[in-house]
């Protein structure tokens, strides 16, 4: 590759990467390589017994494509621009962070990977989908999905629900044959889009007027950057992607994204604002409940501004964590017992509300503040003493700037004794754990998670590199309680609120793009590994995205709790007769598939293969960036108190370890 | 406030649980958990606390009206139906579920309510939960 090649597709925010190998597959590429060689000379024996099989590499095709000079279409080009082209280049204009997506719409996926926006193509549409998803949870960014008409799209539904759900601002682009051929099944791909994402979406459209495009994408834009976020959907005839244009004046609306949307950000009124900042400094245990909005609208410096002026503890909720950190003393995340007194509750960029009724820990006479970039939610599920309607970063800078200094000795010390009793509740389940382990020659979830923790927090690796994930239900509830999360953007909840079994390994892969782009949060940390924990149920779901990580160098170590089962087993034990459908063959080698797909496999059993495991498989992420699937070996049984106390404990609300809101 | 009846009770209560159990954190047996009594009075308040404690512990498996209507898991006991119940119904019994668990679904909650006041006040919410005919009667909290 031609160094003005390499730094034309630098300049696009993706490496070219050279064909280099790490050592190990190197040495599979070089026999790989002579065998292909001995067939070209006598292809005869090409499958002869003895011919070794040729290695998983990357092709020079994958390398030289990413070496490509970027390019816009423009109007005055040889054939104008496409409505494709007219898209893309809006899309670049809109800063659009990622594109995540399977062959298919190729018209748009074409035009914008050729604008310069990273894009990553991979084995299923809804793995890409949540792919786009977890780079938005650790960035903050709009990022895009695509499939193909038909199949490809519906294949999203259930990641695009998920993104609903975690209020991520996701743009989900799908072809749709052509206008001329509505409801006539012409050729095959039929479908009705729009109806099918309705109630999983924030705002959708078909394009059914090639001239409006531009006007169309300004709608998209508008919705994904403003207010609370959600999945945006515009599906695509063929007239409107391969439309030519020739001149400006041939798109309605054509002006740039200053006139056509604001940056504004609403502040709260003096009135409200003062309101607040009285209810906040008269409360002796206020507490703020730091949601996704604090973390989309990047306000974390605010925050704790706020929180460290007026000693108000923080707690921070939604499908991503770490906009407070978790070793601050004003830190409530791991202190669960101290929610009950609190005697105000301050929820900013809360998006997905509890009911009183679920297992936030809050004392129900504690007094009420939301504060809601939009006014249609103020008063859903908690009734509140004060609503306003502000950005969320607006408002904490007028906390910021109006809350008094104000010592809260007794707050401070009934936060940190709670948090003691928190980690000391961990470590007594580590230490049964532990036993567990011993006497079954197989690794307990505690276990797992624990060396998890201590590797990534407390050994030589700064503990706020590496962002990780969860997922599944076992191994999910207790990686929620072990992880932490240091600074902004380090931790993405993947079941977060939808409970969607298997997005998780993809959604990382997402992360994993993210932090090897640098992007927003993670630029301090470009090109750290990230880790997901999941469970052998999810990894069936995105386990061939392991491919995309391979051939995109994206270095993730995946943590596969392999219990032989769906964690929802005991399910099955009042009608034993159903049992057969919960459980899977035993001792699947998940970390053989992960080989078979490019990337590294572990297999462990006990507490010490798990730690050397985690230790190399860190390793080669950094230095080589390839991934490594860890299979830990498991039993069902686990998630069972009767046997293995305490069994699977579903965590309390907010905090380290919340799942639903 | 509780009175201080009603404290000596249950101090003297849980005095002899332990007396029974030995080791605290040691799982009850089923014998042994039927031996016990509701140290904390049927009372309003009592109710009161058990409720906060039930919506923050127990309804994303046993619902928020303790029917176990959803679909979280399956199996989870209706609480409102004293005859479903797969693991006792008495004080004692329902205590041991709650405590240390029941069945091979329902984790031990001993570590995340501490306090075996707070698991009898759930004992008593739950109580509460029965056909009135069912019920114990309830106690005056002044008294």
């Amino acid at each position: 590759m031609s160094e003005n090649t390499k730094q034309k597709a630098e300049s696009s925010g993706q490496k070219a990467e050279s064909n280099s190998q790490p050592s190990r597959r190197g040495i599979f590429s070089s026999i790989g390589a002579a065998a292909a060689a001995a067939a070209i000379v006598n292809p005869g024996k090409m499958f002869a017994a003895t011919t070794p099989i040729p290695s998983i590499r990357i092709p020079k095709d994958i390398t030289d494509s990413l070496a490509e000079p970027t390019r816009l279409g423009a109007f005055d080009a040889k054939g104008g621009m496409t409505g494709a082209e007219l898209f893309a280049k809006s899309c670049k204009g809109e800063d659009l962070a990622a594109l995540f997506c399977c062959p298919g719409n190729y018209q748009i996926i074409n035009a914008i990977s050729a604008a310069g926006i990273p894009a990553f193509g991979g084995r299923s549409e809804g793995s890409m989908a949540s792919a786009a998803d977890g780079f938005s949870r650790c960035t903050g960014e709009v990022t895009a999905c695509s499939g193909t008409e038909g199949p490809g799209f519906t294949n999203m539904i259930m990641n695009i629900a998920v993104a609903h759900r975690a209020r991520t601002p996701l743009l989900v682009l799908a072809s749709n044959v052509t206008i001329a051929t509505d409801d006539r099944e012409f050729f095959i791909q039929t479908g009705y889009q729009q109806p099918t994402t309705e109630g999983l979406k924030k705002y959708g459209k078909r394009l059914i007027a090639a001239d409006r495009l531009h006007e169309y994408t300004a709608y998209a834009f508008r919705y994904l950057k403003t207010g609370v976020p959600g999945p945006v959907h515009l599906d695509f005839p063929g007239e409107i992607y391969n439309h030519r244009f020739s001149a400006e004046s041939e798109v309605k609306e054509y002006y740039s994204k200053e006139k056509y949307r604001a940056d504004a950000r609403p502040h709260p009124a003096p009135a409200e604002l003062a309101k607040a900042v009285d209810m906040i400094n008269r409360a002796e245990r206020p507490v703020i409940v730091a949601g996704h909005g604090v973390f989309f609208r990047k306000a974390w410096e605010p925050l704790m501004a706020a929180a460290e002026k007026n000693e108000v503890a923080v707690v921070t909720a939604g499908p991503m964590r770490g906009h407070f950190p978790d070793e601050h003393r004003l830190s409530a995340s791991l202190s669960p017992d101290a929610f009950m007194s609190a005697d105000l509750v301050v929820f900013v960029g809360q998006y997905s509300m509890p009911t009183k009724q679920e297992r936030w820990r809050f004392n129900p006479e504690a007094k009420a503040i939301r504060v809601n970039p939009t006014g249609e939610d103020l008063g859903r599920n908690w009734p509140l003493d004060l609503g306003i309607i502000a950005d969320e970063g607006a408002f904490l800078e007028g906390l910021a700037s109006n809350l008094p200094r104000k010592k809260r000795d007794a707050w401070v010390a009934e936060l940190a004794s709670a948090r003691q009793k928190y980690e000391k509740q961990l470590l007594d389940e580590y230490e049964q754990g532990v036993k567990h382990s011993q006497a079954t020659n197989t690794v307990h979830h505690a276990v797992v998670c624990k060396e998890v923790h201590d590797f990534l927090y407390k050994g030589s690796i700064d503990p706020k590199l590496t962002v990780t994930g969860w997922g599944g239900w076992t191994i999910g509830n207790a990686g929620a309680r072990w992880l932490r999360a240091y600074r902004p953007g380090q931790e993405v909840n993947c079941p977060y609120q939808y409970s969607a079994v298997g997005p998780d390994l993809a959604m990382m892969i997402g992360a994993g793009a993210a932090v090897q782009l640098g992007v927003g949060p993670q630029a301090a940390y470009k090109g750290a590994p990230v880790l997901v924990l999941t469970s052998d149920a999810g990894i069936a779901y995105s386990m061939f995205e392991l491919d995309t990580a391979a051939k995109y160098k994206i270095p993730v170590i995946c943590v596969v709790y392999n219990n032989n089962s769906w964690g929802m087993w005991p399910s099955a034990v009042g009608t034993p007769r159903s049992m057969h459908m919960y459980l899977f063959q035993e001792n699947l080698r998940y970390d053989k598939m992960a080989e078979g797909l490019g990337a590294r496999g572990e297999y462990v059993r006990t507490q010490e293969d798990f730690r050397k495991a985690l230790k190399t498989s860190y390793e080669v992420a950094a230095k080589e960036r390839v991934s490594t699937l860890i299979n830990v070996q498991a039993l069902k049984e686990f998630t069972s108190g009767k046997d293995y106390p305490p069994g699977n404990i579903i965590n309390p609300e907010p905090g380290v370890g919340a799942l639903a809101h | 406030m509780l009175h201080w009846r009603s404290c000596a009770v249950a101090v003297l209560s849980c005095a002899c649980a332990l007396l029974v159990f030995g080791d605290a954190l040691a799982k009850l047996s089923r014998d042994d958990a039927q031996k016990l009594k509701d140290p904390v009075p049927f009372s309003r308040k009592s109710i009161d606390r058990g409720r906060v404690l039930f919506f923050q512990n127990c309804t994303s498996c046993h619902g928020e009206n303790g029917k176990a209507e959803g679909s979280l898991i399956a199996d989870a006991t209706d609480l409102t139906t004293p005859d479903l119940y797969k693991s006792g119904t008495t004080d004692g019994e329902i205590f041991r579920s709650i405590r240390d668990g029941a069945g091979d679904q329902m984790p031990a909650f001993k570590s995340q309510i501490d306090k075996e006041t707070d698991i009898w006040n759930l004992v008593n919410f739950i109580h509460s939960l029965w056909p009135e005919s069912k019920r114990p009667a309830l106690q005056d909290d002044s008294k």
